[in-house]
């Protein structure tokens, strides 16, 4: 489909001679919301982390609007309109929220219009305002995640990736953090959601990828998924 | 001397101590590089006055229009030697030793070993002084104080409000990540290279002014700046200020009180007792410590 | 005791030709040059004892110089003390402020890598303005010692002091293979590749950092203080001067630091060229050259010569041997510039590509003997039902991340734990806290009786705990069955190496490892290093093994060899507790599964009762799930 914005096509990713990828395949369309679900150790931050750039790749392609990025320096992956926000939060914990924030609009098409920017994800994340002069390494769990996708929203995107985003969260906070991608998803970003949550991934995802030991095992809607066999497996062991 | 007029030569020394470290300082913390090298480049902008002075009857102070930019492209040089060579941390440390001690010899064979002094026709700037009520303001000390001032409140204000700065403090804690977001690491380590090897040269010059030049004071700065890195933690740069200062203030009432050679001791055991209290050094306005995993 | 008499051999010739070489036509220049070569022999294996072995690069070898050379300058120089009392004492000075260092430098976990370098840097400084000021001391003007008097069947002073300076410098290269070969030496290497990991295993860090910084501190003020008598004058600048430490560093980086001869290779080297560079007139590119060799050395070989040359010992001999002799009878120019071609020419031929050497000259490295597989004894896996693991209110925050909260947890002797949750549970803050990598903001943890909260990570290890990692953690320098003996030699058995070894054969035939024991962990693939570090974990006789998600990564078939070697382990007594995600190895194997979500206890039991839980399954598959 030449109408997609991000194209994922036969990746291999190997991390020295042991391969975490097999040929992977993957589209997400503009506007469309997709979840990779799949068991821990499966390669699913693998495959986030080699469309942002974080990760080098060992054959086939990414292409972000037709550009492939796989071959970019990963300074210049995101000047294609990709942003993430990875595993872990990993936000700066020695600056501030401001500042962080800040340094999410650092490529230039975003830093022009960064202070309207920041006013639309403080209007989203009411919580970064008040906390804006705080040491990003001294908020909670949740309050990083926030910090992390408004990061992420300040290189104003138009692929959003989210790499296990209820990771050692509250079930009340993890409500928020998906509330917040819903708007996202509605402002016409398109989003690529990697979970371990099954269920909150579907929900929020018009297409999702079950990915299994570094394959694509299947793909389908969120109900065809839910109601598999095949994912319960997988996921669940059982 | 009065102890208080010690004290306030040495605060006002402490300004050229604070612009000796100020360099050394943001590239270790920024770029994780611990560059010997920079003494050399601060000898190299000493001796590098001299000679202009001297050849071509150019005031002293305005050679840093030269020698300025010159050593910031031989500072942006150095760093990128570093990254072709992966050279970090601890192999810097060793690296930038071998480098230091072949320019040292360098300038040896360049200048001999023999002590140079700018004359006074020169450099009428050694021995002139302001004074106001009691106490008295060395020019050449004041200059110093200026400069670090200036330097520090520039280099302050790009690392804070700034994306460039703030793309260099995102470096120092997760490189990877701050490249997700188009932080192009290299070009920023030229940078800062650059400007450490400018501020080497302003520290040269001001060196030049007061003293007379021998090759081997390059390791007469080690642990002077050093202390003052470390006391002012690591790429903190109002810290570093602050601590040089306060080395400068704590050096000369020593010496006024007791004598000049006893205040190395004092400042080598300061260095002791901050590395082992408070490593994150006397002057860091805060750190998250234990932070994230 | 028998590989120390080369030593003494080696002590014996140098004494002959020192006393009487004038005599038997030895060349001239070897007594002064010895003198020189022997005292930075000594000097730059001093300084290798604690920073080549350990890896805690010390920049302050000057102080040992300066302490033992101002002692004699003092004791003899000033107040006429004999120097049979004067020279031990500058031994003693400088062993007891190497022990003052330690006992800063490395109380502190923050103090390592650079921070030491620059501590160490420091010491020498504060010295020097010490003797400076002080007139007791120096003055700064400098102190003659007079020449002793010497007994007559010695030809002169020079040879007395070459003769000393050889006792002193075989002295210290016997002591520094002494330790390299014993469980110092061991311990230090272990510290080198892995400090945390080696913390773990038992490895008492703390004391063994202390011996060797003890160690070279005596043998550099031992040395400084013959210095002393070298230069026959003490200055300040002279004995606490950087020209020293730079040389140390030059010369071990040059002839390799983790082997106890590399030191002396790179002094016989450098203290050569020197000294030919000053006889043609070229002393002015001395520093220069030393400073490029030092740059580009880092860069280039950081492992130095001696490694290279052992690889090759016959091509490295011959291109060493053949100008020296060619030069003893070709009368052009001095012998010493033919000494220094063949050194030169011996170090081009240990690191060049072996395709340009003749195969003749190639001798293959000499295969490791391969130990006696032994049985250990079977553990005492203690009564079971006995309590091995107690956790009590245990909590855990990183700044404002509450990682582990209220948990408490027993397990008990025999029994294999499942310990399940999503990512970010806090899986891994648990396992680390139990084996003391982490200590607990709040909340008491019990092993075997002990309580462990405030223990030393290698004392927790010795009362019965030990781990793998996640991320494999081998020690690099070693082979995979050194890596194996580590566990035993330093763990709660305390073996001695040969037994230790004898016994790793056996536990690496446990995880089917066994064909590749020789084998460095570089060359080995993540699965065969996931099982290196069971094996390792194994080899101590633990009384609990903490597995950290021993299979990320693996794929199904290298799972199911995984599941059979915990089998094993487990029906052979030991207490396990498994940090696992992938539920179908916990069905196979956990006889209770604990499920932590979000830092807390979330269920406690049976492995099908918690499975079926639904607030389990909520946990794993959300709150939308019908089960």
């Amino acid at each position: 489909m030449s109408e997609s914005l991000l194209e994922v096509r036969g990746l291999d990713v190997h991390y020295g001679d042991a391969q975490a990828l097999w040929s992977v395949d993957l589209t997400v369309g503009p506007g469309e919301t997709v979840a990779v679900v799949g068991p821990n150790g499966a390669g699913k931050s693998t495959l986030v982390n080699a469309i942002a750039g974080l990760q080098p790749t060992t054959a086939g392609e990414i292409l972000v609007a037709g550009t492939d990025v796989s071959r970019l320096v990963p300074h210049r992956v995101c000047a294609s309109g990709v942003a993430i926000v990875p595993e872990g939060r990993r936000v700066f914990a020695q600056m501030t929220v401001a500042d962080n924030l800040a340094l999410g609009a650092y490529r230039p098409a975003a830093r022009r219009e960064h202070r309207a920017t920041l006013a639309r994800v403080q209007a989203l994340f009411p919580r970064l305002a008040e906390r804006a002069g705080q040491l990003a390494g001294s908020l909670s769990g949740g309050e990083q995640q926030m910090v992390a996708i408004g990061r992420a929203l300040m290189a104003r995107p138009t692929l959003l990736l989210l790499d296990e985003p209820s990771l050692g969260l509250a079930p009340v906070v993890v409500d928020e953090v998906y509330a917040a991608i819903a708007a996202i998803a509605e402002s016409g970003v398109s989003v690529l959601v990697v979970e371990q949550d099954v269920p909150r991934a579907l929900a929020v995802s018009q297409r999702a990828y079950l990915l299994s030991e570094g394959r694509v095992a299947t793909t389908g809607t969120p109900a065809e998924l839910t109601d598999s066999a095949e994912v319960r497996r997988t996921v669940l062991g059982l | 001397m009065t102890i208080a007029q010690a004290a306030l030569t040495g605060a006002l020394i402490g300004g050229l101590y604070a612009l000796m470290a100020t360099g050394l300082s943001v590239t270790w913390g920024v770029l994780r590089v611990i560059n010997l090298a920079h003494f050399a480049m601060i000898l190299l902008g000493a001796y590098l006055t001299y000679q202009l002075a001297t050849s071509t009857g150019l005031d002293p102070i305005l050679t840093v229009l030269i020698t300025g930019p010159v050593l910031f492209v031989v500072g942006a040089a150095v760093q990128w030697a570093y990254d072709r060579l992966h050279v970090a941390e601890f192999t810097s440390l060793l690296v930038s030793f071998g480098l230091l001690i072949i320019a040292i010899q360098a300038v040896t064979l360049i200048w001999s070993a023999d002590f140079l002094r700018m004359p006074g026709d020169i450099n009428p700037y050694a021995t002139e002084s302001w004074t106001v009520g009691r106490f008295v303001f060395p020019v050449t000390t004041v200059l110093a104080f200026g400069l670090a001032l200036v330097l520090v409140a520039a280099l302050h204000l790009v690392l804070r409000r700034t994306f460039a700065g703030r793309g260099m403090r995102a470096i120092a804690q997760d490189r990877a990540v701050a490249a997700a977001f188009g932080v192009d690491h290299q070009r920023l380590s030229l940078v800062l290279g650059g400007v450490a090897g400018a501020s080497a040269a302003a520290a040269g010059m001001v060196f030049a002014l007061t003293n007379a030049l021998s090759p081997t004071a390059a390791y007469e700065w080690f642990g002077i700046v050093f202390a003052v890195v470390i006391l002012g933690g690591i790429g903190q740069v109002v810290g570093t200020f602050a601590a040089g200062v306060a080395v400068g203030v704590v050096s000369a009432v020593v010496s006024a009180a007791w004598s000049p050679a006893t205040a190395p001791i004092v400042l080598f055991s300061a260095i002791v007792l901050a590395l082992v209290l408070r490593p994150q050094g006397l002057f860091t306005l805060r750190s998250v410590v234990g932070a994230g995993r | 005791m028998r590989r120390y008499g080369g030593f003494g051999l080696a002590f014996l010739i140098l004494a002959a030709i020192g006393l009487w070489g004038r005599d038997a036509g030895v060349p001239g220049f070897v007594v002064p040059l010895g003198i020189t070569a022997l005292f930075w022999i000594a000097q730059a294996t001093s300084w290798n004892l604690l920073s080549g072995f350990s890896g805690y690069f010390s920049f302050g070898q000057a102080a040992y110089v300066g302490t033992g050379a101002y002692a004699v300058a003092v004791l003899t120089g000033r107040h006429g003390v004999s120097l049979v009392w004067s020279v031990p004492a500058g031994a003693a000075l400088s062993g007891l402020l190497a022990l003052a260092i330690g006992a800063v430098a490395f109380r502190l976990r923050s103090l390592r890598g650079e921070i030491f370098a620059l501590l160490t840097l420091a010491v020498p400084f504060i010295l020097a303005a010490v003797a400076s000021i002080n007139r007791t001391i120096d003055g700064g003007q400098g102190t003659t010692i007079p020449l002793p008097s010497v007994p007559g069947w010695i030809d002169g002073f020079p040879q007395l002091l070459f003769v000393l300076d050889a006792a002193v410098a075989i002295g210290a290269l016997a002591v520094a293979a002494a330790v390299q070969h014993g469980r110092l030496g061991w311990g230090l290497t272990a510290i080198r590749d892995a400090e945390d990991v080696a913390e773990g295993i038992g490895v008492g860090t703390l004391a063994y950092k202390m011996w060797a910084i003890l160690l070279s501190g005596l043998i550099g003020g031992l040395s400084g203080a013959l210095y002393a008598l070298q230069i026959g004058f003490v200055t300040v600048e002279g004995v606490f001067g950087l020209t020293i430490p730079l040389l140390v560093i030059v010369m071990s980086v040059l002839g390799g630091r983790t082997h106890w001869l590399g030191p002396a290779i790179g002094a016989l080297l450098i203290v050569t060229l020197q000294d030919r560079l000053a006889a043609s007139g070229y002393t002015d590119w001395n520093p220069i050259v030393l400073g490029a060799v030092l740059a580009v050395l880092v860069v280039v070989a950081p492992d130095g010569l001696y490694g290279r040359m052992r690889a090759r010992p016959w091509a490295v001999i011959g291109a060493l041997v053949v100008p020296i002799v060619a030069g003893y009878y070709i009368p052009y120019g001095d012998l010493q510039n033919w000494v220094l071609a063949g050194m030169l020419l011996a170090a081009l031929v240990a690191v060049v590509p072996a395709r340009w050497l003749p195969a003749r000259l190639l001798r293959p490295p000499r295969p490791e003997p391969v130990p006696a597989v032994d049985r250990p004894a079977p553990p005492e896996p203690g009564p079971p039902g006995e309590t091995v693991v107690e956790c009590r209110s245990v909590a855990r925050y990183y700044g404002g991340v509450h990682a582990l909260e209220d948990v408490s947890l027993t397990v008990a002797g025999g029994e294999l734990v499942g310990l399940v949750g999503p990512n970010g549970s806090g899986k891994t803050t648990l396992v680390n806290l139990l084996s003391g990598t982490v200590r607990p903001s709040r909340g008491a943890i019990a092993v075997a009786g002990q309580d462990t909260a405030r223990l030393a990570p290698h004392r927790i290890a010795h009362a019965g705990v030990a781990r793998t990692y996640q991320i494999p953690r081998p020690f690099d320098s070693m082979t995979v069955r050194d890596n194996v003996a580590m566990a035993g030699m330093f763990g709660r058995r305390r073996l001695p190496l040969a037994q230790a070894r004898a016994e790793a054969g056996a536990h690496l035939e446990t995880v089917s490892l066994d064909r590749l024991a020789g084998a460095y962990p570089g060359s080995l693939n993540l699965h065969q290093r996931q099982l290196l570090e069971m094996a390792r974990a194994v080899a101590s006789e633990p009384r609990v093994l903490l597995l950290d998600e021993a299979m990320a990564g693996l794929n199904p078939a290298e799972i199911d060899e995984a599941v059979e070697v915990i089998r094993r382990i487990s029906a052979a007594g030991v207490t396990i507790v498994l940090v696992e995600h992938l539920l179908r190895v916990l069905n196979q194997l956990a006889t209770r599964l604990v499920v932590l979500d979000r830092g807390r206890v979330l269920a406690d039991g049976e492995p099908q009762a918690v499975l079926a839980d639904p607030a389990v399954v909520r946990a794993y598959l959300g709150r939308q799930t019908r089960v």
